[in-house]
């Protein structure tokens, strides 16, 4: 390995790598102009969609009607918080079918002489089928429990009232629970789940083309020849074709970073104040440090696999859809941040991007173990050694570099 | 200059099981000639040049370069040797000088070395017009000067071309051909390859009939029609290696 040679490997790939528009494009235009505009486009769709149904009167449907007391019947008809099908509306006998179609929110079932069982105070119940792929449908079970609530304590209330007790009865001691988690775990756990996914998908996507152009580009322009009968070895070309997609990988992953940091921080804060403060993201030098730990390794092994593929590839377009492939196996891993209630322990910590996901979540909300963290360290490193010796062999295999 | 000694390269295949892509071909190639490798596609000429070059290892055999064994020393060879093929391509987003420097210095070259000898050579091939625009942005006979200079960057004693016509029009392929007699009027060693009969025969000090990996025949053209006793390389080719129809 000679520095002179390696340093104008890297700077010719670097100089032609920044004259790709493609590149360019993964590299600069997805983090900077697409996270923010996926944002926004996101937030603005989800808080429209919750508005809308925030608004919208349910439709309900009341199966035995008859049995309901007058009080009870008065509330629930005259709260203006639901609006009441009546049964010969429809069709079927089996109302959950309707439920289901989506002509009614939810279905109410009152049991047969349910008044009755009330006035003699005897145990009863009320059914209630909703869908609960349905938003609508769970807002309705919301707004119907709320009615069912107040007729129950006013039922209570005068039951008590004729038995002469006080209320301290049946309610001995209440409950109030406060939030003692800082600022930063919360938005780590709302946060925490994009973040790692987007750091390690950007990381992912800055080393492929740049991988894919370094290597099989060299086989479909016919200047791979060239280079080896070049007295530059395949050991330095490895070195610094890896370094080069290293450092896209690296970029691109904070330029996701720090694009996504602007966009929660400036641009959600504003058009949605109260969100925007529970989602903003503080980036402290530290925790910059930690997730570049965390990440450097991992591009590591990125660069050397993408390496691997693309020299084994014949042409650009074969190199692309191996990457394809390649790529699922990174997507899911990386997923792990969005699975509620997957915690680090040494299992997790041994495998790569699922362990960077993690990292970066606890990271965010403050909550790193190191001992894991080391281990993550050290193992993914090995691995990115592994990786890259094994990117070294394939550049001196010939069944590789002349592949028919 | 060029001594090929025994030079087989044999390649495993999944499917169809071992093949000699190159048997046993012994040949010699000196200063100031001009070599030809003449035989039909899939000949065994190109791993012959490969191995020639050292981006092919041979299987047995070995070719001494200058000197030079490229079994044993294929580092120091790789700086002995210029190459040319008719498939090299170049880099799109470089321009002509960006490309030619990256190469002197791939060959170890001086920066100050690079420069006189980038001037010399595009004072020479004609290049200065369009040595700053970007290479994808050439005509093909531009292009085939930039490869042409980057193939002589360090000034090789030994000249290797594979197929370097192949493809081309009239006028890009006059240019390589004047290249290849100018390298053999400096004195280079020269070998090239092709199917091409009448290019062979108006190129090659001699010739040496490669087909199905193995060595027919090794001489001057006329020497090659004596002994089929035809009148055209055509038909002299087919009767030395024996494939009449």
């Amino acid at each position: 390995m000679r520095f002179r040679i390696l340093t104008t490997i890297f700077l010719k790939e670097m100089k032609d790598t920044l004259r790709d528009r493609r590149t360019l494009i993964f590299m600069l235009a997805v983090p900077i102009l697409a996270i923010p505009a996926l944002m926004m486009f996101i937030s603005q769709l989800m808080m429209s969609q919750i508005t809308k149904e925030m608004e919208r009167t349910s439709v309900i449907a009341v199966q035995g009607e008859e049995y309901l007391p007058a009080e009870f019947r008065d509330l629930l008809f005259q709260s203006g918080a639901v609006e009441i099908k009546d049964e010969s509306e429809f069709e079927t006998d089996d109302l959950t079918e309707e439920v289901l179609n989506g002509s009614i929110d939810a279905l109410v079932v009152i049991p047969e002489a349910f008044d009755r069982a009330i006035e003699i105070e005897s145990p009863t119940d009320i059914e209630i089928f909703y869908d609960e792929a349905e938003m609508r449908s769970g807002f309705a079970v919301n707004r119907i429990d709320s009615i069912f609530d107040s007729y129950r304590d006013q039922t209570i209330s005068s039951r008590l009232d004729k038995y002469g007790l006080k209320s301290d009865v049946i309610e001995p001691f209440e409950v109030h629970s406060y939030n003692v988690a800082p600022m930063q775990k919360v938005a780590g756990e709302k946060l925490g789940a994009m973040l790692p996914y987007l750091i390690i998908i950007m990381c992912f996507m800055g080393a492929m083309y740049p991988a894919i152009d370094l290597a099989a580009g060299e086989k479909e322009r016919g200047t791979l020849e060239t280079l080896l009968v070049s007295p530059a070895t395949r050991g330095e070309f490895v070195i610094g074709k890896y370094a080069l997609i290293l450092m896209t990988a690296i970029v691109a992953a904070f330029l996701g970073l720090g694009s996504l940091y602007f966009s929660m921080n400036y641009m959600v804060e504003d058009m949605f104040s109260k969100l925007g403060q529970m989602l903003a993201l503080e980036l402290d030098f530290s925790m910059m440090l930690l997730i570049l730990m965390i990440v450097l390794p991992m591009a590591g092994i990125f660069a050397a696999v993408l390496l691997s593929v693309s020299i084994f590839a014949r042409s650009f377009k074969e190199a692309q859809s191996y990457i394809t492939v390649l790529n699922m196996f990174i997507i899911l891993p990386a997923f792990v941040s969005f699975l509620p209630g997957v915690e680090m322990d040494y299992t997790m910590a041994l495998i790569p991007v699922v362990s960077a996901s993690i990292i970066i979540k606890d990271a965010i909300s403050g909550t790193v173990e190191w001992q894991y963290v080391i281990v993550a360290f050290v193992w993914t490193n090995i691995l990115a050694g592994i990786t890259l010796l094994f990117a070294r062999k394939w550049f001196e295999r010939e069944s590789v570099l002349f592949r028919m | 200059m060029i001594e090929a000694k025994n030079l087989t390269k044999i390649f495993k295949d999944k499917k169809r099981g071992e093949i000699r892509a190159v048997d046993d071909v012994s040949f010699e190639c000196k200063p100031g000639e001009i070599f030809g490798l003449l035989g039909p596609n899939g000949a065994g000429k190109t791993t012959t040049l490969r191995m020639l070059s050292t981006a092919l290892v041979p299987t047995s055999g070995t070719a001494v370069i200058d000197g030079i064994d490229v079994a044993q020393n294929p580092k120091e060879v790789r700086s002995h040797i210029g190459f040319l093929s008719g498939n090299t391509g170049l880099y799109g987003r470089l321009t002509a000088r960006e490309m030619v420097e990256y190469f002197g210095r791939l060959y170890g070259m001086r920066n100050s070395d690079i420069k006189t000898r980038i001037e010399t050579l595009f004072e020479m091939l004609d290049m200065n017009d369009f040595a700053s625009g970007r290479n994808d942005k050439l005509s093909t006979g531009q292009k085939q000067k930039v490869s042409i200079a980057r193939s002589v960057v360090h000034d090789p004693p030994v000249m290797v071309f594979d197929e370097p016509t192949t493809g081309l029009d009239v006028m890009s392929s006059r240019t390589i051909v004047d290249f290849i007699r100018k390298c053999r009027d400096d004195g280079k060693c020269v070998i090239f390859s092709t199917h091409i009969m009448s290019e062979a025969r108006r190129l090659c000090d001699r010739i040496a009939v490669i087909h199905k990996g193995t060595k027919f025949f090794e001489g001057t053209a006329s020497k090659m029609l004596d002994k089929s006793g035809q009148d055209n390389l055509e038909d002299a080719f087919i009767k030395i290696v024996g494939e009449e129809r």
